[in-house]
């Protein structure tokens, strides 16, 4: 809620005026087990001018993508990267020529484009004629370079199937969002679950299913004709507000009793924001991965990024954040802003022994629990700093704060999904 | 403690569809429908075990009896540690024929589209037949065509038991994965074998991202000692590989 003057009343907590990231990872169970890595990636950086970059990636984790946990680090990191510059070029107010043949190396700059982007539409055929083809040659490209730095050892060799392209050890998903003033642009190859939250509970999943994806095959960045697995959506948030995205690797949604969990999530998170603010969900988002990667769950690596919109109360207890256009150095563990410890290097058992919550409870929030409806009399705020600090990216600024979402009598959202070509 | 409110409707196991198709026919009579019994009945507690040692599914599992029509022995999705502990027996069909078609029609509506969650494993089937089908003209063809259209039957790892070598017919080829061979019982007294080696690949293929041509190298054409039949849970085999792969 804004006064007209734009600033909250006095004894509310401040609107947050940007898009605001939290991110966990957790080794699967059964990876753990049988000694495998978390082959799940992370990244998220703000954009210069506002907005923000979140991508989650999932290594896949058959013998033939002996590599998989660095396809999925490069992935991110590359997705990042063309997002970033995507935004860039929105941000110039500029389009590219509509005469594409081969993916640029580089994205056009300002000057070589003509006239302004103003459709979802537009914009949609700008992901997927630019950014999409760019994301997987240079991801290619990344993942040749590392070979060529670093040559498959004889175990690794051993593992990889004859015939096998270098790439296909790399093997990766790839969930990125791009989210740059109205718009929310997003793009997934492979398995995974893209979910917005409205405010009034709904969930909003713009990016079309791909009914290839049965839970043991996914299309992959390695593929043959990765280009065309791509799905991507673009969401006007000024037609259709979202209070949150969630970008999940599937380790998340298999781990669901729900089928049609989204619905759920989305309900109880809009619930959820309205009487927690984003230092309470910092320290509970590693619990949720740790959760659903548990023996209890689907046992998978599992990698979330949260994304909170703009307009919602911001903490006044957040850990002071970097400055805003700090360019992070994408694609390295470092770069991952984690909510929690990297299960990579330090097992969940480990991260968690003696500290920060344990036995997480899974609480159905709604109207068929009414004695949640007031979570903060069913959960105790917490009395003290989460023991594992949540690092929470940069919160992104200078974009206007979006109106209030309405809850009510809203158009279907603005979206331009393609349907999966083959 | 910091307690934790997770949004949705809570997190478990990925459900593992087991469904057994059991001939019940008139042929089944006397001690081959005995030793069956026994054979499930010891298959049980390996799929048992296997649950509890396991960190990625929750088995439930189906029978359908079939005949000239099939019958849901256990219609509904039961965990495998409570139909082990309330076991009763299945009984054959006087003048019962070998009719796959309906019961293939009959496995495949019950793993249609919004019948599984969607999170599910891929499921298995087992088929335990001593005999020949004798569907009418075209419809163990009809039926099988169902099952194989869905896309859970298409994915689904499908075995198939054999009760004597006559059995291990070339409809069986039809019906089984293509990278697991029919498993032949050659006497009522390899039947039990045959299951416990079927539950375990069952068991150890359906775990996510397992190398099924591995495994049933090691599972299906390895003797007994080797496949670890003679004790229940994991035998020691090659650990499996997990998560998916590329289309």
């Amino acid at each position: 809620m804004t006064t007209p003057s734009g600033l909250p009343p006095a004894d509310q907590p401040p609107l947050r005026d940007g898009w605001l990231v939290l991110t966990a990872s957790e080794r699967g169970a059964s990876h753990a087990a049988s000694k495998l890595p978390n082959q799940d990636a992370v990244v998220t950086e703000p954009i210069e001018s506002g907005g923000v970059v979140a991508a989650v990636a999932d290594g896949h984790g058959h013998w033939r993508h002996v590599r998989s946990a660095r396809g999925s680090r490069l992935a991110v990191s590359v997705g990042c990267q063309v997002g970033h510059e995507l935004a860039g070029l929105l941000e110039d107010g500029k389009s590219v020529p509509a005469d594409g043949d081969d993916p640029p190396d580089e994205l056009p700059t300002a000057s070589q484009v003509s006239p302004v982007q103003t459709s979802a539409s537009q914009i949609g055929e700008l992901v997927r004629d630019l950014l999409v083809p760019t994301i997987v040659q240079r991801w290619r490209s990344a993942v040749l370079a590392d070979v060529a730095a670093a040559p498959f050892t004889d175990q690794e060799e051993d593992l990889r199937q004859d015939g096998d392209d270098a790439t296909i050890a790399y093997g990766s998903t790839l969930l990125l969002a791009v989210a740059l003033r109205q718009w929310l642009i997003l793009a997934q190859i492979g398995d995974g679950d893209m979910v917005g939250v409205r405010a009034d509970g709904a969930a909003v999943q713009p990016v079309p299913e791909d009914p290839a994806l049965d839970g043991r095959y996914t299309t992959s960045l390695c593929g043959p004709d990765a280009s065309s697995d791509f799905r991507v959506a673009v969401l006007d948030t000024s037609q259709t507000p979202l209070v949150a995205m969630l970008l999940a690797t599937d380790g998340y949604g298999n781990a669901q009793i729900m089928d049609h969990w989204a619905g759920a999530f989305s309900a109880d998170l809009a619930e959820l924001l309205k009487e927690r603010d984003e230092h309470w969900l910092a320290s509970q988002l590693p619990a949720w991965a740790a959760r659903c990667a548990s023996a209890d769950g689907s046992a998978d690596d599992t990698t979330v990024a949260l994304m909170l919109a703009p307009g919602l109360p911001r903490s006044t207890t957040l850990p002071s954040v970097g400055p805003s256009g700090q360019a992070p150095n994408v694609g390295s563990e470092e770069t991952t802003v984690p909510a929690v410890i990297h299960a990579d290097t330090v097992p969940g058992a480990q991260a968690q022994a003696g500290q920060g919550p344990v036995e997480p409870v899974t609480v159905r929030l709604g109207t068929a629990q009414p004695t949640i409806a007031d979570p903060v009399s069913a959960v105790p705020e917490p009395t003290e700093p989460a023991l594992i600090e949540p690092e929470i990216a940069r919160t992104v600024v200078a974009r206007p704060a979006l109106a209030e979402p309405t809850t009510a009598g809203q158009d279907p959202p603005e979206t331009t999904p393609w349907q999966v070509s083959r | 403690m910091t307690e934790t409110l997770m949004p949705g409707g809570g997190v478990a196991r990925r459900p593992l569809h087991f469904i057994v198709m059991a001939d019940c026919s008139g042929s089944m009579k006397g001690e081959k429908m005995q030793a069956l019994n026994y054979a499930l009945r010891s298959m049980l507690p390996h799929l048992v075990a296997w649950e509890q040692d396991q960190l990625q599914a929750q088995l439930l599992i189906r029978i359908l009896a079939f005949a000239t029509v099939p019958q849901w022995y256990v219609q509904d999705p039961v965990p495998v540690a409570d139909l082990s502990r309330h076991w009763r027996n299945l009984e054959y069909v006087p003048m019962g024929r070998t009719n796959m078609g309906p019961a293939f029609r009959a496995v495949a509506e019950s793993i249609g589209p919004e019948r599984l969650e969607r999170r599910a494993l891929r499921p298995a089937i087992l088929l335990v037949t001593d005999g020949l089908p004798t569907d009418p003209p075209g419809g163990f063809e009809a039926g099988l065509g169902l099952l194989l259209e869905s896309v859970a039957g298409r994915s689904a790892l499908r075995l198939a038991v054999a009760i004597g070598r006559d059995a291990s017919s070339e409809p069986l080829d039809r019906f089984r994965s293509p990278d697991v061979p029919v498993l032949v019982a050659d006497g009522t007294d390899e039947i039990a074998d045959r299951l416990v080696t079927a539950s375990i690949a069952v068991s150890r293929m359906s775990e996510v991202g397992a190398d099924r041509g591995a495994l049933a190298e090691q599972l299906l054409q390895a003797g007994p000692a080797a496949r670890g039949a003679d004790s229940p849970g994991r035998p020691d085999l090659e650990p499996v590989r997990f998560d998916d792969t590329i289309l």
